[in-house]
């Protein structure tokens, strides 16, 4: 980058420099046309000056009046001022070799001019006026001239193609520092571009390459990643967020896997309790059977032993009963839904018929609002009802029960609930007691294996939905769940 | 991607920095000056006429081999213009004709018939000038008048003194100075009493072609012109010496002389002593017939002549 600028700086110097000696040689030029306007100048004062000499000498020579000094007198002012333009034509091109040597010649001839002939003539012409005439007819003055006026314009003719070739010297000088100007201009563009389209490379497009890869992993492409092509800070940068994504990736690998392992051991359990309840039916109801005989060919002679056999069976009936939760409890996380649209309405009559027993003893007050038509496996969501109105009825205070039942729709979803006026529970408890087996009083003030709200549970799970409860101690419960509503 | 940079800088710097200085004007070398021990060179001039330009060369040419610098002023003019150059100190030395030197520039109306009676006097009016008249040439380029034998049978004219028979006016073609000279009108009107001349001023060398097409009845010649060599043209008798001898001889100034020393005269009387008639008559049929360049045909003149 420093010597990028560097470059820049020398290049836009360099371009000053070329203007400057453009601007200077045109300057010089105009100065070097202007010296030669003045050399022409000097020049054709110096041929009027010949011509005034020549013209009064001829009409000195020629007159014969007594008043003749009077063609003399531009003449002798001629012979004066001629020097001075000479030396100043001399000095003016004293910077051209070659045109000082024209104007040498032409001293010489215009020397000739007046010592071989004017003078001479002047001198005749007052001595012997007669033979100064016949000499004036020779025209030798004349031809002097014409010389002199021909290589007065050999002269002429050059100073005017020196002023040209200067001024196209010049012409050319500028256009080519003009050339190397844009050039150069052209060049700290393309610097400037380079400059632009390295920093594109260079940063910008590591960075938007990392913004990208960041949003692919943040929409769950976990295999997103960076190459990584440099060894600075966006190196690092690239490095680091790959490094991201390969924890990423590897913890969501990890949590999939301990998931499958979950699920097969669930799996597993399940099977085993099923199994398991399953075989044990047999010797419980062996064992209930003998109990029964016991009691029926020998309750005579038992006494008090009749006590034992009691103990037996109620054991029995309630390993049975354990049994009977158990085995539900696992067929209702696997056995497939039989699912159709069904009026909610008609689970939860069914389940208030099941539970008309329980109710009337209570002297429940159960109420229905209207229910709507949900997608549902019909055995299972009565089970579900019966199950949370029976618990309404069963876990009460000392009032008579008061259970409600509505649903309101929330989404794709519609939420039921089941509300009592029952003892309620601790916040802290609302999750656990949809665990299996877990109850939160003991069997003698409710009776129940504690496996309902598991089935629940599952049940609803299975549904697509979940259920939960909003409750206080003695303030009564809320249990809710959720179920899709039937496609419309 | 650097190296490049570097590169494309440079040379860019580098082409600047020669069309900056590409456009310096080469100088001149110094001016060649003479010594100071030197003498001036010598400022030679010469009449108007091919035989003089031609005399010029001789002289300047055999002083040069010599070893002095000559400027040579060719064409300078007739006498009377050229002696006031001299007598002015713009030349240092001409080749002159001795009897228009008498007659038109010492106004010497003498006519002496002996040659060395002329030159005497004539170096004698030179001294009193401030001047000195070196050797003379054994040749004598003098006036005369020349016609065609056509027109001498018709008038029957052998000397110019039977000009004056001829009915109507003579037309002479001469040189525009022969108006006015004694060795011209002057002289052949108060000689001969002609009063029917007539002159048409001609270049000198002109008046051939003007005689030949009949455009002048006579003309003024020198006796020395390639285009007598001929039986082309009748030169008419001068009983009464209007035209003197007109042997050569160079009019130098004392101080040129005392700046370049004996062998100037030296150098110049041996070259005089080599211009006999038919030299000169021979060199000026080369120049003016020929059309040879004078200082070529001097030149080989010289070398044959070991002057050179």
């Amino acid at each position: 980058m420093v010597l990028l600028s560097a470059t820049a700086s020398v290049l836009v110097g360099t371009v000053l420099v070329v203007l400057i000696v453009a601007v200077t040689g045109q300057r010089d030029a105009a100065r070097s046309a202007f010296r030669s306007q003045e050399a022409l100048t000097a020049g054709n004062q110096v041929e009027k000056s010949l011509i005034t000499i020549e013209n009064g000498l001829r009409g000195f020579v020629a007159s014969g009046s007594r008043s003749r000094e009077r063609f003399l007198q531009p003449a002798t002012r001629a012979l004066a001022a001629y020097p001075r333009d000479l030396g100043r034509l001399e000095r003016l091109v004293a910077d051209d070799p070659g045109q000082q040597q024209r104007v040498d010649q032409i001293a010489v001839a215009i020397d000739d001019y007046v010592r071989l002939w004017a003078q001479p003539l002047i001198e005749l012409a007052k001595t012997r006026p007669a033979a100064a005439r016949s000499v004036v007819v020779t025209n030798g003055g004349r031809e002097r001239l014409d010389q002199i006026g021909r290589e007065f314009a050999a002269l002429f003719a050059r100073e005017r193609e020196v002023i040209r070739l200067r001024e196209d010297r010049a012409e050319q000088r500028s256009a080519r520092a003009i050339g190397f100007g844009a050039g150069g201009l052209v060049l700290v563009l393309l610097i400037a571009t380079g400059v632009t389209v390295y920093l594109r490379r260079a940063v910008v497009r590591p960075v938007v390459t990392v913004a990208e890869a960041t949003g692919r992993l943040a929409s769950g492409e976990l295999s997103a990643r960076v190459p990584i092509e440099r060894h600075d800070e966006l190196g690092d940068l690239a490095r680091g967020f790959n490094a991201m994504a390969d924890s990423l990736e590897q913890h969501r690998a990890e949590l999939e896997r301990s998931n499958a392992e979950l699920k097969r051991s669930n799996a597993e359990l399940d099977q085993f309790a099923s199994v398991t309840s399953h075989d044990l039916q047999a010797p419980l109801t062996t064992i209930s059977m003998y109990a029964e005989l016991i009691e029926r060919r020998h309750g005579a002679d038992l006494n008090g032993g009749m006590a034992l056999v009691d103990g037996i069976r109620t054991a029995t009936q309630e390993a049975r009963t354990l049994i009977r939760d158990l085995l539900e409890y696992s067929r209702a996380g696997r056995r497939p839904l039989m699912l159709e649209e069904v009026p909610a309405g008609e689970l939860v009559g069914r389940a208030l018929e099941a539970l008309a027993g329980p109710i009337a003893a209570a002297h429940a007050d159960v109420t229905v609002d209207a229910l709507p038509v949900v997608t549902a496996d019909r055995a299972s969501v009565t089970r579900v009802f019966q199950n949370l109105v029976g618990n309404a009825i069963k876990f009460t205070a000392d009032r008579t029960p008061e259970v409600a039942i509505g649903a309101e729709r929330n989404g794709r979803m519609w939420r039921f609930w089941v509300r009592d006026n029952g003892i309620g529970m601790e916040p802290e408890d609302a999750e656990r007691i949809f665990v299996p087996f877990k109850r939160l009083h003991g069997e003698e003030a409710y009776p129940g294996t504690g496996i309902g709200l598991a089935i629940c549970e599952r049940i609803v799970g299975q549904h697509g939905g979940r259920i939960w409860v909003t409750s206080r101690p003695g303030a009564g419960s809320e249990f809710s769940f959720t179920l899709p509503a039937a496609e419309a | 991607m650097r190296r490049l940079l570097l590169a494309v800088v440079g040379g860019l710097v580098l082409a600047l920095a020669l069309a900056a200085c590409g456009g310096a004007d080469d100088s001149g070398g110094p001016a060649t000056r003479a010594s100071g021990d030197e003498p001036a060179p010598l400022r030679m001039g010469t009449k108007n006429f091919p035989e003089a330009v031609l005399l010029g060369e001789l002289y300047s040419q055999a002083l040069q081999a010599k070893g002095v610098r000559v400027v040579l002023k060719p064409n300078v003019g007739s006498s009377e213009i050229i002696h006031e150059a001299l007598t002015g100190g713009a030349l240092d030395i001409y080749p002159e004709y001795i009897g228009v030197l008498l007659s038109e520039v010492a106004n010497d109306r003498s006519r002496p018939s002996d040659p060395r009676a002329a030159y005497r006097a004539a170096d004698a009016f030179e001294e009193r000038q401030g001047f000195t008249l070196l050797g003379m040439t054994p040749f004598s380029d003098s006036n005369a008048i020349a016609v065609t034998p056509r027109f001498a049978r018709e008038h029957g004219i052998r000397t110019i003194a039977d000009l004056g028979r001829v009915p109507g006016r003579v037309r002479i073609g001469a040189p525009p100075e022969f108006a006015t000279r004694f060795e011209g009108l002057v002289g052949l009107r108060q000689r001969y009493g002609l009063r029917n001349l007539r002159t048409t001023p001609l270049m000198i060398g002109r008046q051939y072609r003007a005689l030949d097409s009949g455009r002048v009845d006579a003309a003024a010649v020198f006796t020395t012109d390639g285009q007598l060599s001929g039986k082309r043209y009748v030169l008419l008798e001068d009983p009464r010496g209007v035209f003197g001898t007109q042997h050569v001889a160079p009019v130098v100034s004392r101080k040129a002389l005392r700046d370049h020393g004996p062998q100037l005269a030296a150098t110049a009387d041996a070259v005089s002593r080599r211009l006999t008639a038919r030299a000169m008559r021979r060199m000026n049929a080369e120049v003016v017939l020929e059309g040879r360049e004078p200082r070529a045909v001097a030149d080989e003149f010289l070398r044959r002549a070991k002057l050179k």
